[in-house]
């Protein structure tokens, strides 16, 4: 009986604490679809009366100016986004799966080259994005998706490393030394016989990679300065010094940043944690 | 293929990373180590001379940036335990409960959200009119709070942003680890007597050691550099009561003070205590162990 009560104590607080941490998102997420009245109003509206898609669309507001009302606004800063996003992505599984494979096979550079690597996603933005802000405006770089897509590679690259050179270390290479018996190249038996097996890893590393570089915030507001290269969440940190701002649409602006990060980070949950945690959780 | 050509073939592939490692970090660390020495400001022509430790002096004379050093530490020490603790009680809490890796799932979501999305979404919630928070406070007979108007409620304000958005970080490395602690020692505990609090912390808890100090030196690091919600929520107001110091780098540096000498000078200091912190961590991860590199030539 005493078990069952502390069963049943342990939910609820556990339960509780989930809505606690939930709640936040949860706003954004039913504020994206609230009539306008319904932004502003004491006591706040838990369940919008009727959930409207005019925030997505823009012809929520009549009081707010058309520059805030309108997530029309957002698609250029959705295109820089996916654009820089995925480049970075493929960019760095790339470079990060050369050097994972190389260490993993041959030790080279031992720990140290290896805790060199993994250590510069751990370093803080704010020390490159004050020199590459100087570097870039003397080359002329500022404000264009390289600007991003460049320091976006570093922190991307080191962790898949990490994550690669683990999952390299687990395919026997016994498997590629025969392969590479019967008169396969070293390339050829690394692109056909250790790529398509390591093809989870590899995928998981991208996806990490994309998710770092979509939320991206500190880089972005420095390196870039308009619709032509800016990402989702400058867009966000834009339109949100003003003391009223139009709640709707910046909801639906929001939950179209966050939604792409919570589906990848929920289908790849296991890799994400074993990458953001740099092994202490398998 | 003999040695020589293997070890060749080795390092062209290391090759592009280490480029890239090279000409996006090194380098500009390089840079910015150079221009904190210098006035350099790129709202004023004829700037960029050398001035020797000029800007570093006057880090020890700037009140903001004493201030903004000080509300790093706060969130250090204030912050970080909190997550800690919360963060272990609710591994202990969620283990074992049916449905525990759902709930694992869905309290992975404030630690994935961009942090300027968590932000904008706190900053409705903490609304002084229209909040939610205040809200559920009047249930409880307590005023309205202008949560970013006071210095003390807009720091507290913070704090809660940074322990809802990574005390799941916490949890979710303490959950995995109790389920991997060795079964035989907690069940030889058990027989000894040790149940509750003596089995936690006699035994689970010494044996948590390791990944506890892996994972507060994460949290440190990482809480050092925290930029994002002060942008989205308070803009380090009131005054500079939540000015941290990336973001009065940010400031100083490349957001109206162009000022980018002494933003550099602010930058090398948080570097040089980030480089130390990583180079703790990476001795505590034992690198070499876990991706079998102990055994290098190299």
């Amino acid at each position: 009986m005493k078990k069952k009560i502390t069963y049943v104590i342990r939910y609820i607080v556990a339960v509780s604490s989930l809505i606690i941490f939930l709640f936040p998102i949860y706003w954004i997420f039913i504020t994206a679809f609230k009539p306008e009245p319904e932004w502003f109003s004491m006591p706040p509206i838990f369940w919008p009366s009727k959930f409207t898609l005019s925030n997505f669309l823009g012809t929520g507001s009549s009081t707010f100016g058309t520059t805030t009302t309108s997530i029309a606004g957002i698609l250029p800063f959705l295109r820089n986004s996916i654009v820089i996003a995925t480049i970075t992505s493929l960019v760095s599984t790339f470079i990060a799966a050369f050097a994972a494979y190389s260490i993993s096979r041959t030790k080279i550079g031992g720990t140290k080259l290896a805790g060199w690597f993994i250590s510069m996603r751990l370093l803080p933005p704010i020390a490159s994005a004050i020199p590459l802000y100087v570097i870039f405006s003397k080359i002329k770089l500022l404000n264009t998706w390289l600007a991003l897509i460049l320091p976006y590679l570093v922190p991307a690259t080191a962790l898949s490393i990490w994550l690669l050179i683990s999952f390299f270390n687990e395919i026997p290479q016994e498997i590629e030394e025969a392969a590479y018996i019967d008169g396969a190249s070293r390339v050829k038996s690394f692109i056909y016989v250790v790529l398509p097996l390591s093809a989870p890893g590899l995928a998981a590393a991208a996806i990490l990679a994309f998710i770092q570089s979509w939320g991206e915030f500190l880089l972005a507001l420095i390196l870039t300065n308009n619709a032509s290269a800016q990402t989702l969440p400058v867009y966000l940190g834009r339109y949100i010094t003003g003391w009223r701002v139009a709640w709707g649409p910046l909801s639906a602006a929001g939950l179209v940043t966050m939604l792409p990060v919570i589906i990848f980070a929920l289908i790849f949950q296991r890799y994400l944690i074993r990458g953001l945690t740099l092994g202490a959780v398998k | 293929m003999n040695r020589k050509d293997q070890r060749k073939i080795a390092l062209m592939l290391v090759l592009p990373a280490i480029i890239l490692f090279l000409i996006m970090t090194i380098y500009p660390f390089a840079y910015m180590i150079y221009t904190s020495f210098t006035n350099l400001d790129l709202s004023k022509t004829g700037t960029g001379k050398f001035i020797g430790v000029g800007n570093y002096i006057e880090i020890f004379q700037d009140p903001l940036a004493r201030s903004s050093i000080g509300f790093t530490v706060m969130l250090v020490l204030i912050a970080v335990p909190t997550e800690m603790l919360l963060g272990l009680g609710l591994s202990y809490l969620i283990r074992g409960l049916s449905g525990e890796k759902i709930m694992r799932s869905l309290l992975l979501i404030p630690m994935m959200v961009p942090a300027a999305v968590g932000g904008f979404g706190w900053k409705m919630l903490y609304n002084f009119m229209f909040g939610p928070i205040n809200y559920f406070l009047s249930f409880f007979g307590i005023q309205p709070i202008t949560w970013f108007g006071k210095a003390n409620y807009a720091q507290s304000a913070i704090l809660i942003i940074d322990i809802w958005q990574w005390t799941p970080f916490v949890f979710l490395i303490m959950y995995a680890a109790l389920q991997a602690l060795p079964r035989d020692i907690i069940d030889a505990g058990k027989v000894d007597g040790a149940n509750g609090w003596k089995l936690f912390l006699h035994i689970e808890l010494p044996l948590l050691k390791p990944i506890l100090y892996v994972t507060l030196l994460l949290r440190v690091i990482d809480v050092l550099k925290t930029f994002d919600i002060i942008y989205m929520t308070t803009y380090g107001g009131p005054g500079s009561a939540t000015s941290t110091w990336s973001f009065y780098a940010y400031k100083v540096g490349v957001s109206y003070g162009w000022n980018i000498g002494y933003g550099s000078a602010l930058s090398v200091i948080l570097l040089i205590v980030s480089i130390l912190l990583v180079n703790t961590l990476m001795k505590l991860l034992n690198i070499g162990k876990e991706l079998g590199l102990s055994k290098a030539e190299g």
